[in-house]
């Protein structure tokens, strides 16, 4: 399908050091940069939708109650160009997440590093809404 | 016939004339035709063998408001007679939906609510209509909406653009395999049956009403269409309706499509989105304190 | 051949292959360097759709990492040398954290505009500088005030508009789907999901009362090239600042099986004291999918009710106070 071979590349994140690029959908609106959550949890239900993509998660607390995460990822018309889909995460799925928490406290995540049970990093896409790419200097 | 003299020998050739005419127009009598010879044979695309549905089309109904038959009902009073449902004849063949029990229930419900602003989760309050929230219409409704669409017919694919919402679908006329997502337009794959456009829609998410009436689907829906050209500027539309999770066995809507003839037709922009803001955010506007 | 997306069942991770960019780029890259009066179609190839029309159809993207207008460091040049582009391409996928990079995306351009040849803009007319000031909601720039409603945001968080024309690739979803029919050319835009239908028979424009988000299109053939004209402009799009009376005129051409050469003019005398031009490949691509924005827009819930705790949290404070 693909005419010429892409270099498929996994990014070590050097993210939090690097302004981001994706600072942008009025993201300081919505999360606080200050605010990292570190998140071991179970997906429960992929939200596979324009403009992002969202992670359910239910995270077991010290105590053992359970509490349920929305945690917002790519857009989905980027990660199906790169093979991923719906059924990538099935339900049960063990992720360790790092994300940014909604400013208002809620359960909502903006995701910068994804990672499963056994170490791999994944791809979900970086919330930058995909606008024009910025120029070097 | 000499001795009558010319003038009689011009009315007779006008008599001629006219009744030469007059056959011909039989001839070319819709339904006349049809008993006496196959069906309508519209204009070809140039350099395939199907016919041009290129252009802008219309279905004029009002199955949009219920696509059963429904006499007149009052709408929300404050707009008086402008949202008052109008009677329409329908456009289920059969006129009825076969709804499982459980769904029949919900169908109810979603007509008593289509505009009660329903909690969805912590943050979303929202009118169940999914056109009051300018939200892609799905398959059919698009095609019944009060608003053109244009068909570009190529010879490998088809784009199908409806101005509400300018929701768009592309309609390859070749295989495509399984749809990779649920959409709110569908998954759609077509192909030529004589002078009948099919169209197999699969990977429908259920998030789209049949009209504003409530009736729905889930995202087991699965809808053939064909579109056939029946006379210059008329489409016959059929739609096949099938849905394990919500209905009993499939069903059936027919309806003619119009081709748009006013001069200045042309496909235009409705940009719902704006104009639905104040409905699906209102609860999360700021509010003068006292 | 096939358009189609990989297997459903592909692998859930992605495995790291780290080629040796520049050499492998170079090869690839340099006959994809597309310095807009190089590129020529060959003589004997034709591509015609049955009714004998030039044939643009298919699936397309025009995903570009050259800039619009060109960075400074590269003052005078048209084009980077090797190994200039292999340290932009470095950079680019690092900072945007791209997990699939594909050597198309980069044609050595130093600007995606060529005409002023300094590769940038022309000055703003004096009108036009008092004009920018305050926010542009057309950008996808953070709000300047408080958030009382969906109005205070910008038009791309509102998923009103996300590209306007001319369109300008993003980081992705840069596809559109070119169908022809006589008479007509319709390119579908994947973000988010706008047909543009485009009437090739000469009619006149729409009637200048009314405005369109993507404007109004006419289209005609110059040969093998399709040329559109553009007008009837919204004054919220504002491309790169300028007024609703912008005109764009654009121009396809189909140079390869799996490339066209897309241009574009802009000009607007309220904004820019002359005309400006662009130029940016479109590459063969897969299928195009649906970009549903507005209908699962969290995030507008999401900012809007952030705001309304803040005032909450304002207004306890407040009577704490007194």
């Amino acid at each position: 399908m693909v005419t010429k071979l892409g270099v498929i590349f996994l990014n070590i994140s050097l993210l939090l050091s690097v302004m981001p690029a994706w600072a942008h959908h009025s993201f300081a609106a919505e999360f606080d940069v200050n605010k990292v959550l570190k998140l071991r949890g179970t997906v429960t239900k992929m939200d596979w939708v324009n403009p992002h993509v969202w992670v359910h998660l239910d995270v077991k607390n010290a105590d053992g109650s359970v509490v349920g995460w929305m945690i917002e990822c790519g857009s989905p018309n980027a990660l199906l160009r790169r093979g991923f889909n719906k059924s990538s995460l099935p339900v049960g799925t063990e992720l360790f997440i790092e994300a940014f928490q909604a400013k208002d406290g809620t359960n909502l995540g903006n995701a910068q590093n994804v990672t499963l049970a056994d170490g791999k990093k994944i791809f979900l896409g970086s919330s930058d809404d995909g606008a024009a790419p910025s120029p070097g200097k | 016939m000499d001795h009558m003299g010319k003038p009689l020998k011009i009315l007779n050739g006008a008599i001629a004339v006219a009744a030469t005419m007059a056959f011909s127009s039989l001839l070319t009598d819709p339904g006349l035709a049809q008993t006496l010879s196959s069906a309508y044979k519209a204009p070809r695309l140039p350099g395939t063998a199907n016919p041009n549905l290129n252009g802008l089309w219309e279905a004029v109904n009002e199955a949009n408001w219920d696509i059963q038959v429904h006499g007149a009902q009052a709408g929300p009073p404050q707009f008086g007679a402008l949202l008052a449902q109008p009677p329409g004849p329908g456009i289920v063949e059969g006129n009825e939906i076969p709804y499982q029990p459980w769904a029949l229930a919900k169908k109810k419900e979603n007509f008593e609510n289509r505009l009660v602003r329903v909690k969805y989760d912590e943050l979303r309050l929202l009118p169940l209509d999914p056109e009051a929230k300018c939200y892609l219409p799905g398959i059919p409704r698009a095609t019944y909406m009060p608003l053109p669409f244009q068909i570009t017919q190529g010879n490998k694919k088809i784009i199908i653009a409806y101005e509400f919402a300018n929701a768009s679908r592309i309609v390859p006329l070749e295989k495509v395999g399984p749809a990779p997502v649920d959409s709110y337009m569908g998954w759609s794959e077509g192909h030529w049956e004589g002078d009948t456009l099919v169209i197999d829609v699969t990977g429908f998410n259920d998030k789209t009403w049949f009209d504003r009436a409530g009736n729905f689907h889930s995202d087991a829906l699965h809808v053939v269409e064909r579109y056939t050209p029946t006379s210059p500027g008329v489409l016959r539309y059929e739609a096949t309706i099938e849905d394990s999770k919500v209905f009993t066995r499939p069903w059936k809507m027919s309806f003619p499509l119009y081709r748009r003839l006013d001069k200045d037709a042309q496909f235009m922009e409705f940009n719902c989105v704006p104009f639905s803001e104040e409905l699906i955010y209102g609860h999360l506007r700021k509010t003068t304190s006292k | 051949m096939s358009e189609r997306i990989l297997a459903v069942n592909t692998p859930l991770i992605v495995v790291a292959l780290l080629v040796c960019l520049p050499a492998a780029a170079q090869d690839r890259t340099a006959s994809k360097a597309a310095a807009p009066s190089a590129v020529k179609a060959s003589a004997a190839k034709k591509w015609l759709t049955p009714w004998g029309d030039p044939d643009l159809q298919g699936s397309w993207s025009n995903t570009a990492w050259t800039p619009l207008e060109r960075p400074a460091k590269y003052k005078g040049r048209e084009l980077m040398t090797p190994q200039e582009r292999a340290e932009e391409e470095k950079r680019r996928v690092q900072q945007e954290r791209v997990a699939f990079y594909d050597p198309s995306w980069s044609d050595g351009r130093t600007s995606l505009i060529y005409d002023p040849p300094d590769g940038l803009k022309p000055p703003l007319t004096p009108e036009a500088q008092r004009r920018q000031i305050g926010w542009n909601e057309s950008l996808r720039s953070e709000p300047p005030g408080p958030i009382n409603g969906p109005e205070d945001l910008n038009l791309r968080t509102r998923c009103i508009i996300r590209d306007p024309l001319p369109r300008i690739p993003a980081n992705y979803v840069n596809n559109y789907e070119i169908v022809q029919g006589p008479g007509f050319v319709s390119i579908f835009q994947e973000s988010t999901h706008e047909t543009r239908v485009i009437p090739l028979d000469g009619r006149p424009h729409l009637d200048p009362r009314v405005r369109q988000w993507f404007g109004d299109s006419r289209g005609h053939w110059e040969g093998d090239t399709l040329v559109v004209d553009v007008t009837n402009f919204n004054n919220r799009t504002r491309f790169e600042g300028s007024t609703e009376n912008m005109h764009l005129v654009e121009r396809w051409k189909r140079v390869a099986d799996d490339r066209i050469d897309y241009r574009f003019t802009v000009s607007d005398p309220a904004t820019w004291t002359k005309p400006w031009s662009a130029a940016i490949a479109w590459n063969k691509s897969g299928p195009v999918y649906e970009y549903a924005c507005h209908e699962d827009n969290i995030d507008m819930y999401a900012i809007l009710s952030v705001a309304r705790a803040a005032d909450r949290k304002a207004g306890e404070a407040a009577k704490k106070s007194k």
